[in-house]
């Protein structure tokens, strides 16, 4: 099993978010991807949390700011990846693999094949944020800025047109071996395409690998408490 | 001397540059065949390989890159960049290959996709069983040991048996993850990506 982790990218500079919606300033891209690099990460993803206000400027200064990286670890990419016009600026970037979300909640297909034609399918990724209630799961889409049940999602299109989903725990981001593993319960995805993130914490590693679940990304809180990679790989 | 890298129009590119100058190896990126001056050069590859060799053979490199090999230059091939060498592929339907190394490339089995790291040794003797020496003499280090990273859905399976044939792993052990003929790599895992064992090979490839 994988693990990686992940770095929100908003105007250029980093941040650690908590619950989805708290924001606490983390510096220069370049300095936390140097971290996560001396930490022998297994991979990076690279998120912009973008909701229904972004704009072509705002994506092209966070384009620039990823082309000047420095980076000999997997770097994947997203967050208002939306169009063909936003897929082609992608050309030529340190960056191997990249996720969609909006795309595939608005059952935008054209753009997921334009992607797959360009980067091939082992390169595209899913990215759902999700939160449990009590009844159900729900599923945040971007561009509407707002939770939408699973039940609108197309799982089997998401199965035919990704390498690998990412859950994404929105409500327990930030806080330690929270990911709740009831959505398992609900959502049947296979587990060897599958990646978690938000709550991360040695149980859910754990939890993870035996159930064989392909990467767990933990979100950067690691950069702040100092808990290294290494220690998480040996989790026990 | 410096490294040219060959740029179709898709892939990570930068990621290559980056990975080599680290070596303090000047790099030059080539749009057009006709710029190819280097005795080394680097087909890289990340995407779907109808579209990439289409790029390819429209702008005449498909050419350019069986030049450079007949002129004694040397090619590293790297994961679509390795896939496309052999006679063909069954990615899209089935695409015709460069057809410089015996053998081609098909789906892993089981419909699996391969994605994350494995482990990796190799001697380098391995590399001077062929006629792939190294020029630059970067590194003294006999052997490297370390892990290196893999993403993709196709492997290469190699029809050659005179050639140096390493698999990916126990796993996979029909395709390869290293080849060497004569003056050709191929490579199916990210070298630019495997952290430091990636520029100790590079260190000894070069």
């Amino acid at each position: 099993m994988r693990i990686g982790a992940s770095i929100l990218l908003i105007n250029g500079y980093c941040y650690q978010s908590y619950g989805w919606n708290k924001f606490r300033p983390l510096g220069k891209l370049q300095n936390v991807i140097d971290s996560l690099e001396e930490y022998q990460s297994d991979e990076i993803a690279i998120i912009r949390p973008i909701r229904e206000n972004d704009s072509l400027k705002k994506f092209k200064n966070d384009i620039d700011t990823i082309a000047k990286l420095n980076c000999m670890t997997p770097l994947s990419f997203g967050g208002g990846l939306r169009t063909k016009e936003n897929i082609e600026m992608l050309h030529n970037l340190p960056i191997e693999r990249l996720i969609f979300s909006s795309p595939f909640i608005e059952e935008d297909y054209e753009t997921i094949e334009y992607a797959i034609k360009l980067y091939g399918r082992q390169a595209i990724q899913c990215l759902l944020p999700f939160k449990l209630t009590k009844k159900s799961i729900e599923i945040f889409s971007s561009s509407q800025n707002s939770y939408i049940s699973y039940t609108n999602i197309n799982f089997d299109k998401i199965d035919k047109f990704t390498n690998e989903i990412i859950l994404f725990d929105t409500i327990n981001e930030g806080i330690k071996n929270t990911f709740d593993n009831k959505v398992f319960d609900i959502l049947n995805i296979n587990s060897n395409k599958l990646i978690i993130s938000g709550g991360i914490g040695k149980d859910t590693i754990n939890y993870a690998k035996k159930k064989n679940i392909a990467s767990v990304i933990i979100e950067n809180r690691v950069l702040h408490n100092e808990y290294s990679i290494k220690e998480y790989k040996n989790a026990k | 001397m410096t490294v040219d890298i060959l740029d179709a129009g898709s892939g990570n590119i930068k990621s290559i540059q980056n990975w080599i100058e680290r070596l303090y190896i000047p790099t030059t990126i080539i749009k057009k065949p006709t710029e190819i001056k280097s005795k080394f050069l680097v087909v890289p590859g990340v995407g779907s390989v109808g579209p990439y060799m289409d790029k390819l053979k429209k702008k005449s490199f498909d050419k350019a890159i069986q030049d450079h090999i007949n002129n004694g230059g040397r090619l590293l091939g790297i994961c679509l960049g390795f896939q496309i060498m052999g006679a063909y592929s069954e990615e899209d339907g089935g695409v015709e290959g460069l057809g410089l190394i015996l053998g081609h490339t098909a789906k892993l089995g089981n419909n699996v996709s391969h994605n994350g790291w494995e482990k990796f040794f190799i001697n380098k003797d391995k590399l001077n069983t062929q006629s792939f020496n190294s020029t630059m003499r970067l590194t003294k280090r006999k052997n490297i040991k370390g892990r290196v990273f893999y993403n993709h859905e196709y492997g290469f399976i190699s029809k050659d048996k005179k050639i140096f044939n390493q698999s990916i792993s126990s796993n996979l052990n029909s395709y390869s993850s290293m080849i060497i003929k004569e003056n050709i790599i191929g490579i199916q895992f990210h070298p630019e990506k495997s952290q430091q064992t990636g520029l100790d090979l590079m260190s000894m490839i070069l």
